[in-house]
Protein backbone atom coordinates (compact mmCIF):
# COMPACT_ATOMS: atom_id res chain seq x y z
CA UNK A 1 0.00 0.00 0.00
CA UNK A 2 2.57 2.31 1.05
CA UNK A 3 4.52 1.54 -2.12
CA UNK A 4 1.51 2.28 -3.99
CA UNK A 5 1.10 5.69 -2.73
CA UNK A 6 5.13 6.62 -2.96
CA UNK A 7 4.19 5.68 -6.54
CA UNK A 8 1.76 8.11 -7.58
CA UNK A 9 4.03 10.66 -5.26
CA UNK A 10 7.23 10.02 -7.65
CA UNK A 11 5.11 10.04 -10.73
CA UNK A 12 4.02 13.64 -10.40
CA UNK A 13 7.26 14.61 -9.07
CA UNK A 14 9.19 13.59 -11.80
CA UNK A 15 6.70 15.16 -13.85
CA UNK A 16 6.87 17.71 -12.31
CA UNK A 17 10.68 18.21 -12.44
CA UNK A 18 9.93 17.34 -16.06
CA UNK A 19 7.08 20.15 -16.57
CA UNK A 20 9.55 22.59 -14.94
CA UNK A 21 12.13 22.27 -17.92
CA UNK A 22 9.89 22.59 -20.58
CA UNK A 23 8.35 26.06 -18.51
CA UNK A 24 11.48 27.38 -18.42
CA UNK A 25 11.35 26.87 -21.95
CA UNK A 26 8.42 29.03 -22.83
CA UNK A 27 10.76 32.18 -21.86
CA UNK A 28 13.74 31.04 -24.33
CA UNK A 29 13.99 32.54 -27.89
CA UNK A 30 12.76 30.07 -30.34
CA UNK A 31 15.43 28.34 -32.67
CA UNK A 32 12.99 27.32 -35.24
CA UNK A 33 12.79 29.83 -38.18
CA UNK A 34 9.80 30.35 -40.58
CA UNK A 35 11.74 29.03 -43.95
CA UNK A 36 9.84 30.02 -47.15
CA UNK A 37 9.88 33.94 -45.52
CA UNK A 38 13.58 33.67 -43.54
CA UNK A 39 16.26 31.67 -45.10
CA UNK A 40 19.43 30.63 -43.24
CA UNK A 41 22.48 31.80 -45.17
CA UNK A 42 24.86 28.43 -45.67
CA UNK A 43 28.13 28.45 -45.24
CA UNK A 44 29.96 28.66 -48.40
CA UNK A 45 31.27 24.80 -48.56
CA UNK A 46 27.41 23.50 -48.50
CA UNK A 47 27.39 20.61 -50.73
CA UNK A 48 24.04 21.44 -52.89
CA UNK A 49 23.47 21.90 -56.76
CA UNK A 50 26.73 21.37 -58.70
CA UNK A 51 27.64 23.86 -60.98
CA UNK A 52 30.17 24.15 -64.31
CA UNK A 53 31.57 27.43 -65.14
CA UNK A 54 32.22 26.14 -68.80
CA UNK A 55 34.31 28.93 -69.86
CA UNK A 56 36.86 26.61 -67.47
CA UNK A 57 36.19 23.47 -68.31
CA UNK A 58 38.96 22.15 -70.62
CA UNK A 59 36.66 18.82 -71.15
CA UNK A 60 39.91 16.79 -69.64
CA UNK A 61 36.68 14.43 -67.72
CA UNK A 62 38.82 13.63 -64.57
CA UNK A 63 35.45 14.33 -63.17
CA UNK A 64 33.11 11.73 -64.97
CA UNK A 65 35.64 9.34 -64.50
CA UNK A 66 35.54 10.35 -60.19
CA UNK A 67 32.02 10.23 -59.78
CA UNK A 68 30.94 6.74 -58.44
CA UNK A 69 26.94 6.86 -59.69
CA UNK A 70 28.05 7.88 -63.35
CA UNK A 71 25.64 10.89 -63.48
CA UNK A 72 27.98 13.12 -65.83
CA UNK A 73 28.48 12.98 -69.09
CA UNK A 74 31.17 14.44 -71.50
CA UNK A 75 31.76 14.49 -75.04
CA UNK A 76 34.74 16.63 -76.41
CA UNK A 77 35.27 17.60 -79.65
CA UNK A 78 39.01 17.97 -80.53
CA UNK A 79 39.25 21.97 -81.81
CA UNK A 80 40.81 22.61 -85.02
CA UNK A 81 44.63 23.42 -85.59
CA UNK A 82 44.83 27.13 -85.83
CA UNK A 83 41.93 27.22 -83.67
CA UNK A 84 42.17 29.59 -80.39
CA UNK A 85 40.02 28.55 -78.03
CA UNK A 86 40.87 30.38 -75.02
CA UNK A 87 42.37 29.85 -71.61
CA UNK A 88 40.91 29.01 -68.54
CA UNK A 89 40.83 31.33 -65.60
CA UNK A 90 44.50 29.66 -64.13
CA UNK A 91 46.03 29.48 -67.79
CA UNK A 92 45.53 26.48 -68.68
CA UNK A 93 45.07 26.64 -72.85
CA UNK A 94 41.81 24.81 -73.75
CA UNK A 95 41.95 22.50 -77.21
CA UNK A 96 38.66 20.68 -76.65
CA UNK A 97 35.22 22.10 -77.78
CA UNK A 98 33.39 20.51 -74.91
CA UNK A 99 30.26 19.90 -76.80
CA UNK A 100 27.85 17.78 -73.85
CA UNK A 101 28.08 18.06 -70.50
CA UNK A 102 25.15 16.81 -68.44
CA UNK A 103 24.85 16.31 -65.09
CA UNK A 104 21.58 14.40 -63.89
CA UNK A 105 21.13 16.07 -60.41
CA UNK A 106 18.16 12.99 -60.08
CA UNK A 107 21.39 10.70 -59.43
CA UNK A 108 24.07 12.72 -58.07
CA UNK A 109 24.43 11.88 -54.27
CA UNK A 110 26.44 14.96 -53.53
CA UNK A 111 29.55 13.32 -52.86
CA UNK A 112 31.21 15.68 -54.41
CA UNK A 113 34.32 13.41 -55.61
CA UNK A 114 34.02 15.18 -58.87
CA UNK A 115 34.86 18.29 -57.48
CA UNK A 116 38.54 17.42 -56.33
CA UNK A 117 40.50 16.16 -59.10
CA UNK A 118 38.87 19.14 -61.69
CA UNK A 119 42.34 20.66 -62.47
CA UNK A 120 40.77 24.19 -63.11
CA UNK A 121 38.30 23.98 -60.72
CA UNK A 122 35.68 24.49 -63.00
CA UNK A 123 33.04 22.13 -61.38
CA UNK A 124 31.84 23.16 -57.88
CA UNK A 125 29.32 23.00 -55.33
CA UNK A 126 27.08 26.15 -54.87
CA UNK A 127 24.80 26.52 -51.58
CA UNK A 128 22.08 26.73 -54.04
CA UNK A 129 19.29 24.60 -52.58
CA UNK A 130 15.93 25.47 -54.06
CA UNK A 131 15.97 23.30 -57.53
CA UNK A 132 12.77 21.41 -56.72
CA UNK A 133 10.62 20.47 -60.05
CA UNK A 134 7.37 18.81 -60.36
CA UNK A 135 9.37 16.53 -62.96
CA UNK A 136 12.31 14.43 -62.58
CA UNK A 137 13.67 14.97 -66.14
CA UNK A 138 14.38 19.04 -65.55
CA UNK A 139 17.18 18.07 -62.96
CA UNK A 140 19.12 16.77 -65.97
CA UNK A 141 21.36 20.02 -65.75
CA UNK A 142 23.15 20.76 -69.27
CA UNK A 143 25.74 23.12 -68.99
CA UNK A 144 27.28 23.38 -72.35
CA UNK A 145 26.27 26.10 -74.88
CA UNK A 146 26.59 24.49 -78.22
CA UNK A 147 23.41 24.39 -80.30
CA UNK A 148 22.89 20.75 -82.41
CA UNK A 149 24.38 22.45 -85.78
CA UNK A 150 27.36 23.68 -84.50
CA UNK A 151 28.03 20.72 -82.58
CA UNK A 152 27.20 18.40 -85.92
CA UNK A 153 29.51 21.03 -87.70
CA UNK A 154 31.87 20.61 -85.48
CA UNK A 155 31.84 16.94 -85.55
CA UNK A 156 32.03 16.58 -89.30
CA UNK A 157 34.91 19.13 -89.12
CA UNK A 158 36.55 16.51 -86.96
CA UNK A 159 36.03 13.78 -88.99
CA UNK A 160 37.02 15.43 -91.59
CA UNK A 161 40.29 16.02 -89.96
CA UNK A 162 40.51 12.79 -89.14
CA UNK A 163 39.65 10.93 -92.67
CA UNK A 164 42.92 13.70 -93.77
CA UNK A 165 45.15 12.53 -91.27
CA UNK A 166 44.24 8.94 -91.73
CA UNK A 167 44.37 9.46 -95.47
CA UNK A 168 48.07 11.35 -94.91
CA UNK A 169 49.02 8.22 -92.79
CA UNK A 170 48.15 5.87 -95.80
CA UNK A 171 50.07 7.93 -98.12
CA UNK A 172 53.12 8.39 -95.87
CA UNK A 173 52.86 4.30 -95.00
CA UNK A 174 52.79 3.77 -98.82
CA UNK A 175 55.82 5.72 -99.22
CA UNK A 176 57.65 4.05 -96.71
CA UNK A 177 56.77 1.10 -98.16
CA UNK A 178 57.63 1.86 -101.59
CA UNK A 179 60.84 3.70 -100.70
CA UNK A 180 61.70 0.11 -98.92
CA UNK A 181 60.43 -1.74 -102.13
CA UNK A 182 62.31 0.11 -104.25
CA UNK A 183 65.52 -0.06 -102.30
CA UNK A 184 64.75 -3.90 -102.19
CA UNK A 185 64.62 -3.27 -105.94
CA UNK A 186 67.78 -1.81 -106.26
CA UNK A 187 69.72 -4.61 -104.39
CA UNK A 188 68.22 -7.53 -105.88
CA UNK A 189 70.21 -6.92 -109.37
CA UNK A 190 73.18 -6.37 -106.95
CA UNK A 191 73.12 -10.27 -105.48
CA UNK A 192 72.53 -11.80 -109.40
CA UNK B 1 7.83 -22.89 -16.47
CA UNK B 2 10.91 -21.27 -18.19
CA UNK B 3 10.44 -20.63 -21.76
CA UNK B 4 13.89 -19.19 -22.44
CA UNK B 5 16.57 -17.78 -20.89
CA UNK B 6 14.73 -14.69 -19.29
CA UNK B 7 14.79 -13.91 -15.92
CA UNK B 8 11.28 -14.82 -14.28
CA UNK B 9 10.39 -11.45 -14.19
CA UNK B 10 9.13 -10.56 -17.51
CA UNK B 11 6.58 -13.76 -16.82
CA UNK B 12 4.73 -12.29 -14.34
CA UNK B 13 1.97 -12.13 -17.14
CA UNK B 14 1.16 -15.30 -17.98
CA UNK B 15 -2.14 -16.23 -19.08
CA UNK B 16 -3.67 -18.78 -16.62
CA UNK B 17 -4.84 -21.84 -19.01
CA UNK B 18 -8.40 -21.28 -18.80
CA UNK B 19 -8.05 -18.04 -20.64
CA UNK B 20 -6.12 -19.13 -23.49
CA UNK B 21 -7.37 -18.56 -26.96
CA UNK B 22 -5.85 -19.24 -30.15
CA UNK B 23 -2.72 -17.64 -31.05
CA UNK B 24 -2.78 -15.08 -33.32
CA UNK B 25 0.07 -13.88 -36.22
CA UNK B 26 0.71 -10.43 -36.37
CA UNK B 27 2.59 -8.52 -38.69
CA UNK B 28 4.26 -5.50 -37.09
CA UNK B 29 5.59 -3.26 -40.12
CA UNK B 30 6.69 -2.15 -42.06
CA UNK B 31 5.28 0.88 -41.67
CA UNK B 32 5.10 1.13 -38.13
CA UNK B 33 6.73 4.16 -37.05
CA UNK B 34 8.10 2.64 -33.99
CA UNK B 35 10.26 0.13 -36.12
CA UNK B 36 12.81 2.57 -36.87
CA UNK B 37 12.46 2.79 -40.63
CA UNK B 38 11.24 -0.62 -42.60
CA UNK B 39 11.38 -3.48 -40.58
CA UNK B 40 8.74 -6.21 -40.47
CA UNK B 41 8.30 -7.72 -37.35
CA UNK B 42 6.04 -10.99 -37.35
CA UNK B 43 4.83 -11.93 -34.02
CA UNK B 44 2.93 -14.71 -32.66
CA UNK B 45 0.66 -13.47 -30.00
CA UNK B 46 -1.17 -15.31 -27.27
CA UNK B 47 -3.52 -12.63 -26.62
CA UNK B 48 -1.13 -9.76 -25.74
CA UNK B 49 1.40 -11.49 -25.06
CA UNK B 50 4.09 -12.17 -27.52
CA UNK B 51 4.99 -15.88 -28.44
CA UNK B 52 7.20 -15.68 -30.79
CA UNK B 53 8.96 -12.70 -33.35
CA UNK B 54 10.72 -12.96 -36.39
CA UNK B 55 12.02 -9.93 -38.07
CA UNK B 56 11.57 -9.77 -42.12
CA UNK B 57 14.34 -7.47 -43.46
CA UNK B 58 15.44 -6.73 -46.61
CA UNK B 59 13.00 -3.80 -47.83
CA UNK B 60 15.84 -1.23 -47.74
CA UNK B 61 18.62 -3.96 -49.27
CA UNK B 62 20.61 -1.45 -51.81
CA UNK B 63 23.71 -4.35 -52.34
CA UNK B 64 26.23 -2.37 -50.52
CA UNK B 65 28.77 -5.22 -51.07
CA UNK B 66 28.03 -6.12 -54.93
CA UNK B 67 28.59 -1.85 -56.00
CA UNK B 68 31.93 -2.23 -53.72
CA UNK B 69 33.46 -4.56 -56.23
CA UNK B 70 32.68 -2.34 -59.15
CA UNK B 71 33.45 1.01 -57.79
CA UNK B 72 36.94 2.24 -57.13
CA UNK B 73 38.72 2.19 -53.45
CA UNK B 74 37.58 5.86 -53.04
CA UNK B 75 34.28 5.89 -54.59
CA UNK B 76 33.28 3.10 -51.71
CA UNK B 77 33.17 6.01 -49.33
CA UNK B 78 30.61 8.28 -50.07
CA UNK B 79 28.72 4.22 -50.24
CA UNK B 80 29.76 3.48 -46.75
CA UNK B 81 27.86 6.71 -45.51
CA UNK B 82 24.98 5.39 -46.68
CA UNK B 83 25.04 2.33 -44.57
CA UNK B 84 24.37 3.74 -41.01
CA UNK B 85 23.31 7.42 -42.27
CA UNK B 86 22.89 8.63 -38.90
CA UNK B 87 26.28 7.89 -38.20
CA UNK B 88 27.54 8.72 -41.26
CA UNK B 89 31.26 9.43 -39.87
CA UNK B 90 32.20 6.20 -38.14
CA UNK B 91 31.01 4.54 -40.78
CA UNK B 92 33.73 6.32 -42.76
CA UNK B 93 36.32 6.00 -40.36
CA UNK B 94 36.06 2.25 -40.28
CA UNK B 95 36.52 1.63 -43.78
CA UNK B 96 39.34 4.43 -44.49
CA UNK B 97 41.31 2.94 -41.37
CA UNK B 98 40.95 -0.56 -42.83
CA UNK B 99 42.23 0.89 -46.06
CA UNK B 100 45.27 2.39 -44.57
CA UNK B 101 45.93 -0.60 -42.21
CA UNK B 102 46.48 -2.19 -45.50
CA UNK B 103 48.71 0.25 -46.97
CA UNK B 104 50.71 0.66 -44.06
CA UNK B 105 49.64 4.74 -44.22
CA UNK B 106 51.03 7.12 -41.87
CA UNK B 107 47.91 9.93 -41.11
CA UNK B 108 48.81 13.68 -40.28
CA UNK B 109 48.22 13.98 -36.87
CA UNK B 110 45.74 17.07 -37.14
CA UNK B 111 44.06 14.87 -39.49
CA UNK B 112 43.98 12.31 -36.61
CA UNK B 113 42.45 14.47 -34.12
CA UNK B 114 39.97 15.98 -36.37
CA UNK B 115 39.07 12.28 -37.17
CA UNK B 116 38.36 11.71 -33.51
CA UNK B 117 36.41 15.10 -33.35
CA UNK B 118 33.98 14.61 -35.95
CA UNK B 119 33.28 10.94 -34.81
CA UNK B 120 32.51 12.04 -31.89
CA UNK B 121 30.17 14.76 -32.43
CA UNK B 122 28.54 12.40 -34.32
CA UNK B 123 28.31 9.67 -32.44
CA UNK B 124 26.78 12.20 -29.70
CA UNK B 125 24.07 13.12 -32.56
CA UNK B 126 23.05 9.57 -33.10
CA UNK B 127 22.60 8.67 -29.25
CA UNK B 128 20.58 11.71 -29.12
CA UNK B 129 18.42 10.44 -32.00
CA UNK B 130 18.24 7.12 -30.11
CA UNK B 131 17.03 9.24 -27.27
CA UNK B 132 14.81 11.22 -28.89
CA UNK B 133 13.06 8.58 -30.78
CA UNK B 134 13.21 5.99 -27.72
CA UNK B 135 11.10 8.46 -26.18
CA UNK B 136 8.93 9.15 -28.94
CA UNK B 137 8.39 5.40 -29.39
CA UNK B 138 7.11 4.82 -26.01
CA UNK B 139 4.90 7.93 -25.60
CA UNK B 140 7.15 10.64 -24.76
CA UNK B 141 6.71 13.43 -27.58
CA UNK B 142 8.61 16.50 -26.19
CA UNK B 143 12.25 15.07 -25.32
CA UNK B 144 12.31 14.46 -29.33
CA UNK B 145 11.92 17.72 -29.84
CA UNK B 146 14.75 18.97 -27.46
CA UNK B 147 17.23 16.36 -28.86
CA UNK B 148 16.76 17.22 -32.19
CA UNK B 149 17.17 21.23 -31.33
CA UNK B 150 20.21 20.20 -29.85
CA UNK B 151 21.67 17.94 -32.78
CA UNK B 152 21.09 20.43 -35.32
CA UNK B 153 23.80 22.05 -33.46
CA UNK B 154 25.93 19.65 -34.10
CA UNK B 155 24.68 19.35 -37.78
CA UNK B 156 25.56 22.80 -38.33
CA UNK B 157 29.13 21.69 -37.21
CA UNK B 158 29.44 19.37 -39.99
CA UNK B 159 27.67 21.67 -42.41
CA UNK B 160 30.52 24.10 -41.62
CA UNK B 161 33.42 21.79 -41.87
CA UNK B 162 32.42 19.50 -45.12
CA UNK B 163 29.29 21.16 -46.66
CA UNK B 164 27.01 17.82 -45.72
CA UNK B 165 24.39 17.58 -43.41
CA UNK B 166 24.06 13.44 -43.59
CA UNK B 167 26.01 12.26 -45.84
CA UNK B 168 29.88 13.20 -45.04
CA UNK B 169 32.07 11.33 -47.81
CA UNK B 170 34.41 13.06 -45.49
CA UNK B 171 37.30 11.08 -44.26
CA UNK B 172 39.32 10.22 -46.52
CA UNK B 173 42.16 7.73 -47.08
CA UNK B 174 45.48 9.49 -45.45
CA UNK B 175 43.14 12.47 -43.78
CA UNK B 176 40.26 14.18 -44.18
CA UNK B 177 37.96 15.62 -47.15
CA UNK B 178 38.78 19.55 -46.07
CA UNK B 179 40.70 20.81 -43.20
CA UNK B 180 38.58 22.81 -40.67
CA UNK B 181 37.91 26.58 -41.43
CA UNK B 182 38.76 28.97 -39.33
CA UNK B 183 36.87 29.16 -35.94
CA UNK B 184 35.43 25.88 -36.09
CA UNK B 185 37.65 24.48 -33.26
CA UNK B 186 36.10 27.53 -30.98
CA UNK B 187 32.53 26.67 -32.09
CA UNK B 188 32.66 23.55 -30.96
CA UNK B 189 34.13 24.12 -27.97
CA UNK B 190 31.06 26.17 -27.50
CA UNK B 191 28.89 23.61 -28.15
CA UNK B 192 30.88 21.32 -25.31
CA UNK B 193 30.14 23.78 -23.19
CA UNK B 194 26.42 24.01 -24.62
CA UNK B 195 25.97 20.77 -24.65
CA UNK B 196 26.70 19.68 -20.65
CA UNK B 197 24.07 21.33 -18.92
CA UNK B 198 21.50 19.67 -21.78
CA UNK B 199 22.33 16.22 -20.52
CA UNK B 200 20.88 17.63 -17.22
CA UNK B 201 17.29 18.58 -18.91
CA UNK B 202 17.10 15.46 -20.69
CA UNK B 203 17.69 13.32 -17.14
CA UNK B 204 15.08 15.57 -15.82
CA UNK B 205 12.41 15.34 -18.69
CA UNK B 206 13.00 12.10 -19.72
CA UNK B 207 15.20 9.98 -17.90
CA UNK B 208 14.22 9.93 -14.25
CA UNK B 209 10.74 10.45 -15.29
CA UNK B 210 8.85 7.81 -13.17
CA UNK B 211 6.50 6.37 -15.78
CA UNK B 212 9.31 6.44 -17.91
CA UNK B 213 10.90 4.08 -15.85
CA UNK B 214 7.81 1.96 -15.26
CA UNK B 215 7.56 1.34 -18.71
CA UNK B 216 11.35 0.64 -19.29
CA UNK B 217 12.92 -1.32 -16.22
CA UNK B 218 12.94 -4.74 -16.30
CA UNK B 219 11.66 -4.94 -19.57
CA UNK B 220 13.52 -6.89 -22.80
CA UNK B 221 16.34 -7.82 -20.11
CA UNK B 222 19.29 -9.38 -22.06
CA UNK B 223 21.57 -11.42 -19.99
CA UNK B 224 25.20 -10.86 -20.75
CA UNK B 225 25.49 -14.16 -21.93
CA UNK B 226 22.79 -14.08 -24.46
CA UNK B 227 23.84 -11.00 -25.57
CA UNK B 228 27.40 -12.05 -26.25
CA UNK B 229 26.18 -14.93 -27.99
CA UNK B 230 23.85 -13.48 -30.33
CA UNK B 231 26.69 -11.44 -31.16
CA UNK B 232 25.08 -7.87 -30.02
CA UNK B 233 27.72 -5.28 -29.40
CA UNK B 234 28.24 -1.35 -28.65
CA UNK B 235 25.86 0.20 -26.29
CA UNK B 236 23.72 -2.06 -26.14
CA UNK B 237 26.03 -5.03 -24.98
CA UNK B 238 27.41 -2.51 -22.60
CA UNK B 239 23.46 -2.24 -21.14
CA UNK B 240 24.10 -5.82 -20.39
CA UNK B 241 27.08 -5.06 -18.22
CA UNK B 242 29.75 -6.40 -20.41
CA UNK B 243 32.91 -3.70 -20.13
CA UNK B 244 34.00 -3.77 -24.04
CA UNK B 245 34.45 -1.07 -25.93
CA UNK B 246 36.27 -1.38 -28.92
CA UNK B 247 38.04 2.14 -28.82
CA UNK B 248 39.67 0.94 -25.49
CA UNK B 249 40.28 -2.43 -25.77
CA UNK B 250 40.95 -2.40 -29.82
CA UNK B 251 42.24 0.97 -30.38
CA UNK B 252 42.33 2.62 -33.47
CA UNK B 253 43.19 6.19 -34.99
CA UNK B 254 44.66 8.01 -31.58
CA UNK B 255 41.47 6.93 -29.17
CA UNK B 256 44.32 5.09 -27.08
CA UNK B 257 45.60 9.42 -26.00
CA UNK B 258 42.28 10.22 -24.56
CA UNK B 259 41.16 9.23 -21.06
CA UNK B 260 37.46 8.32 -20.75
CA UNK B 261 35.47 5.90 -18.99
CA UNK B 262 33.15 2.88 -20.43
CA UNK B 263 29.86 3.27 -19.19
CA UNK B 264 28.49 0.33 -18.34
CA UNK B 265 24.31 -0.65 -17.10
CA UNK B 266 24.16 -1.48 -13.35
CA UNK B 267 20.53 -2.30 -13.14
CA UNK B 268 19.99 0.94 -11.04
CA UNK B 269 16.28 0.84 -12.12
CA UNK B 270 15.68 -2.84 -12.06
CA UNK B 271 17.65 -5.55 -13.72
CA UNK B 272 20.96 -5.38 -15.56
CA UNK B 273 20.42 -5.60 -19.29
CA UNK B 274 17.01 -4.11 -19.75
CA UNK B 275 15.57 -1.18 -21.90
CA UNK B 276 16.50 1.41 -19.04
CA UNK B 277 19.92 -0.03 -18.64
CA UNK B 278 20.70 0.11 -22.45
CA UNK B 279 19.54 3.45 -22.49
CA UNK B 280 21.23 5.33 -19.89
CA UNK B 281 24.35 3.95 -21.27
CA UNK B 282 23.59 6.16 -24.35
CA UNK B 283 23.04 9.02 -22.56
CA UNK B 284 26.06 8.84 -20.12
CA UNK B 285 28.28 8.30 -23.48
CA UNK B 286 27.23 11.37 -25.15
CA UNK B 287 29.22 12.85 -21.76
CA UNK B 288 31.95 10.21 -22.52
CA UNK B 289 32.00 11.90 -25.70
CA UNK B 290 32.04 15.37 -25.48
CA UNK B 291 35.00 14.93 -22.80
CA UNK B 292 37.18 12.77 -25.89
CA UNK B 293 36.24 16.06 -27.77
CA UNK B 294 37.63 18.32 -25.18
CA UNK B 295 40.62 16.52 -25.16
CA UNK B 296 41.08 16.06 -28.81
CA UNK B 297 40.28 20.02 -29.13
CA UNK B 298 42.93 20.89 -26.61
CA UNK B 299 46.00 19.25 -28.45
CA UNK B 300 44.64 20.07 -32.14
CA UNK B 301 47.98 20.43 -33.72
CA UNK B 302 48.57 23.20 -36.40
CA UNK B 303 49.33 22.03 -39.70
CA UNK B 304 47.87 20.70 -43.19
CA UNK B 305 44.98 18.13 -42.95
CA UNK B 306 45.01 17.08 -46.39
CA UNK B 307 49.05 16.37 -46.56
CA UNK B 308 48.89 12.61 -46.26
CA UNK B 309 45.82 12.09 -48.77
CA UNK B 310 47.78 10.10 -51.80
CA UNK B 311 46.76 10.86 -55.28
CA UNK B 312 46.30 7.34 -55.99
CA UNK B 313 44.85 5.02 -53.50
CA UNK B 314 47.04 1.73 -54.12
CA UNK B 315 45.91 -1.45 -52.19
CA UNK B 316 48.11 -3.77 -52.02
CA UNK B 317 46.71 -7.43 -52.35
CA UNK B 318 45.54 -9.16 -48.75
CA UNK B 319 43.05 -9.51 -46.66
CA UNK B 320 42.19 -6.91 -43.65
CA UNK B 321 39.77 -7.09 -40.91
CA UNK B 322 38.90 -3.68 -39.48
CA UNK B 323 36.40 -3.13 -36.24
CA UNK B 324 35.99 -0.17 -34.88
CA UNK B 325 33.17 1.07 -32.31
CA UNK B 326 30.40 3.01 -34.12
CA UNK B 327 27.43 4.65 -31.75
CA UNK B 328 25.48 0.72 -32.87
CA UNK B 329 28.59 -1.49 -32.03
CA UNK B 330 31.23 -3.07 -33.39
CA UNK B 331 31.21 -2.17 -37.17
CA UNK B 332 33.46 -4.65 -39.03
CA UNK B 333 34.76 -4.00 -43.17
CA UNK B 334 36.47 -7.31 -44.00
CA UNK B 335 38.43 -5.81 -47.27
CA UNK B 336 40.06 -8.16 -49.62
CA UNK B 337 42.40 -6.77 -52.46
CA UNK B 338 43.40 -8.44 -55.32
CA UNK B 339 46.13 -5.46 -55.47
CA UNK B 340 43.91 -3.82 -58.47
CA UNK B 341 41.65 -0.20 -58.39
CA UNK B 342 38.68 -1.86 -57.21
CA UNK B 343 38.15 -3.75 -54.09
CA UNK B 344 37.54 -7.57 -54.64
CA UNK B 345 34.97 -7.76 -51.91
CA UNK B 346 34.15 -5.33 -49.18
CA UNK B 347 32.29 -7.71 -46.31
CA UNK B 348 30.61 -5.23 -44.19
CA UNK B 349 29.87 -6.95 -40.61
CA UNK B 350 27.09 -4.36 -39.29
CA UNK B 351 26.23 -4.10 -35.65
CA UNK B 352 22.69 -3.56 -36.51
CA UNK B 353 21.85 -6.27 -37.83
CA UNK B 354 23.44 -8.59 -35.39
CA UNK B 355 21.77 -6.51 -32.75
CA UNK B 356 18.79 -6.94 -34.07
CA UNK B 357 19.10 -10.70 -34.09
CA UNK B 358 18.84 -10.93 -30.40
CA UNK B 359 15.02 -10.15 -31.04
CA UNK B 360 13.70 -13.56 -31.53
CA UNK B 361 15.25 -14.76 -28.32
CA UNK B 362 14.19 -12.20 -26.41
CA UNK B 363 10.72 -11.06 -27.28
CA UNK B 364 9.04 -14.62 -25.87
CA UNK B 365 6.89 -13.84 -22.92
CA UNK B 366 6.52 -10.01 -23.53
CA UNK B 367 3.64 -7.60 -24.17
CA UNK B 368 3.12 -6.24 -27.79
CA UNK B 369 3.46 -3.03 -26.30
CA UNK B 370 6.67 -3.58 -24.45
CA UNK B 371 8.23 -4.65 -27.81
CA UNK B 372 8.26 -1.04 -29.05
CA UNK B 373 10.30 -0.64 -26.13
CA UNK B 374 12.92 -3.41 -27.09
CA UNK B 375 13.14 -2.41 -30.22
CA UNK B 376 13.73 1.26 -29.74
CA UNK B 377 16.36 0.51 -27.09
CA UNK B 378 18.31 -1.84 -29.66
CA UNK B 379 18.76 1.39 -31.73
CA UNK B 380 19.11 -0.39 -34.87
CA UNK B 381 19.06 1.72 -38.49
CA UNK B 382 17.63 -0.28 -40.79
CA UNK B 383 20.26 1.05 -43.67
CA UNK B 384 22.89 -0.77 -41.75
CA UNK B 385 20.70 -4.12 -41.49
CA UNK B 386 19.62 -4.48 -44.46
CA UNK B 387 22.98 -2.90 -46.60
S1 LIG C 1 28.67 15.13 -56.45
FE1 LIG C 1 29.24 12.96 -56.53
S2 LIG C 1 27.47 11.96 -57.44
FE2 LIG C 1 27.24 14.15 -57.84
S3 LIG C 1 28.16 14.46 -59.86
FE3 LIG C 1 29.76 14.83 -58.36
S4 LIG C 1 30.82 12.88 -58.11
FE4 LIG C 1 28.85 12.46 -59.12
S1 LIG D 1 37.38 17.82 -64.33
FE1 LIG D 1 36.98 20.01 -64.58
S2 LIG D 1 38.05 20.54 -66.49
FE2 LIG D 1 37.90 18.30 -66.43
S3 LIG D 1 36.02 17.85 -67.60
FE3 LIG D 1 35.43 18.00 -65.42
S4 LIG D 1 34.83 20.14 -65.15
FE4 LIG D 1 35.94 20.05 -67.05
Amino acid sequence: MRQYFKNIYEAIATILVGMGVTWRHLFTRAVTIQYPHVKRTLPERSRMQLFVEMDDCIGCMACERACPVDCIEIKTVRGGKDEDLGQTSNGQKKRLHVVQFDIDMGKCCYCSDCVFPCPTGAIRMTPEYEFITYDRSTLLTKFATYSPEEISELEERERKEKEAQAAAKAAKLKAAEEAKKAAAGTDEPKSE
Amino acid sequence: MKKSNIPESQFELQVPDSLKTEEMTLSMGPQHPSTHGVLQVILKTDGEIITSAKPQIGYLHRCFEKHAENITWHQVIPFTDRLDYIASMNNNLGYVIGLERMMNLEVNERAEHLRVVVSELNRIASHLIALGTYGLDIGAYTPFLYVFRDREKILDLFEEICGARLLYNYIWVGGVAYDAPDGWREKVLEFCDYFDPKVKEYNDILTFNKIFIERTANVGVIPAEVGINYGVSGPSLRGSGVDFDLRRDDPYSIYDRFDFNVITGKGEMGTVGDTWDRYWVRVAEMVESVKIIRQALENLPEGDAKETVPRNIKVPAGEYYMRTETPRGELGFYIISDGSKMPNRVKVRSPAFCNLSVLPAVAPGVMIADLVAIIGSLDIVLGEVDR
